[in-house]
């Protein structure tokens, strides 16, 4: 009798074998398998465990209201396809935009480009007739009547033409001697 | 009762293993009709063990709620579908954690927190315990928290999820991301605890007769 108390699973044990019986040794398990006493007392205890379980199940009140879920993930696909297709849409439209901005810019600098040349051609021709005009001038500053006057626009009166209207004084002095008077 | 590594209410609370797992792929791929069915099996488990640890049906129906809305968000994060209950339920542990997180700070700064608020409801259920029910529903709670304020914020949690929720040692070793040993050392110490309190425990055999 003694020897058969003493074999009787400790509270220790027996609250081992309540959290997991495959914890006790070979010989606890062995005993507690046989032994009406130790095993009433663990199925004693497992009870309270499992009325308090349920107790606490069928007096906990149920949910009043059912979980709402967030926008579903077929609509936020829809969604997601829809943005999709907007996006792509506007990144045509940007890029039809940046192409025209980019053919229209080129063609734009080409005849800016144009255009300047022909300034440049034009003024490059004014300059040159103008350098004709200061040319022409700086021959002849005189105008036209006035080489009239000059006689400069009479290619008949030269140099002896000239020397006979108006004679030399070198000439006088010559025929003088020497001893004319000197101006 | 069932070897206790099990969790013999599994079944009947949140449907079967492959069941959970189909649905959880189907909602992985963006079944919201698959996650619907997902909240018919699990929405009661989850309010119940939130409801266990705020023991106000408002708080614990946002926190529900909460829970629900994260987990639909993050469920293509869940790489294991078969871990779906106690992902569910590690993430219902941390939102409980964050509530009395909460609750604490504004209690420092003495702010009035509106979530904590009690359901009129339940006011008055307390200031009119007429039916029977209700007094014996007001004597149990009034033991478990009694108990339950002995135990130290591990013991509790792993107590609760074990004997409340029924999970598993392997399940809340997964939630609570503890080891399975660390788990049964803490159940030992609660067990231990439960033992040593008669008027729970005599309150629980004498409603079991």
């Amino acid at each position: 009798m003694t020897k058969e108390k003493e074999a009787h699973l400790k509270e220790t044990d027996l609250l081992q074998a309540v959290v997991d019986e495959t914890d006790l040794s070979a010989s606890l398990q062995e005993h507690l398998k046989t032994c009406r006493l130790c095993r009433s007392e663990k199925d004693r205890l497992e009870l309270a465990l499992a009325e308090l379980g349920d107790r606490a199940e069928h007096f906990a009140p149920s949910p009043g209201r059912r979980v709402a879920l967030p926008v579903g993930e077929s609509t936020r696909r829809a969604l997601s396809w829809y943005w999709n297709w907007r996006r792509t849409l506007v990144a045509g439209m940007v890029t039809a935009v940046a192409a025209i901005i980019v053919v229209y810019g080129t063609i734009s600098v080409r005849n800016a480009e144009e255009a300047k040349l022909a300034a440049l051609t034009q003024e490059i021709w004014e300059d040159e007739l103008l350098m004709t005009e200061i040319s022409a001038l700086s021959e002849n500053a005189l105008p036209l009547f006035c080489s009239d006057i000059s006689g400069e626009s009479y290619p008949d009166f030269d140099e002896d033409f000239m020397n006979f209207v108006v004679p030399s004084t070198e000439a006088d002095l010559v025929s003088s001697g020497g001893g004319g008077v000197r101006c | 009762m069932a070897h206790l590594d099990q969790a013999p209410s599994q079944t009947r609370m949140s449907g079967t293993g492959g069941q959970v797992t189909s649905l959880v792929e189907r909602a992985r791929d963006g079944g919201r009709e698959a996650f619907g069915q997902l909240v018919e099996l699990f929405q009661e488990p989850i309010f119940r063990m939130v409801y266990y640890r705020t023991r106000s049906r408002m708080d614990a129906e946002d926190l529900t709620q909460e829970i629900f809305v994260k987990a639909f968000k993050n469920l293509s994060k869940l790489r294991d579908p078969k871990r779906f209950r106690t992902w569910l339920f590690r993430m219902a542990v941390n939102r409980v954690t964050d509530f009395y997180r909460k609750k604490r700070l504004l209690a420092i700064f003495k702010t009035r927190d509106h979530d904590s608020e009690a359901d009129p409801k339940e006011v008055e259920r307390r200031q009119d315990p007429s039916a029977l029910d209700d007094v014996i529903k007001e004597e149990f709670w009034k033991h478990v928290t009694s108990f339950s304020d002995n135990l130290s914020r591990r013991e509790k949690e792993v107590f609760f999820l074990r004997f409340m929720d029924h999970l598993s040692i392997r399940e809340i070793a997964q939630v609570l991301d503890k080891s399975q040993s660390a788990v049964k050392t803490h159940l030992y110490r609660g067990l231990k605890k439960f033992k040593e309190d008669p008027s729970l425990l005599q309150l629980l055999e004498a409603s079991r007769l």
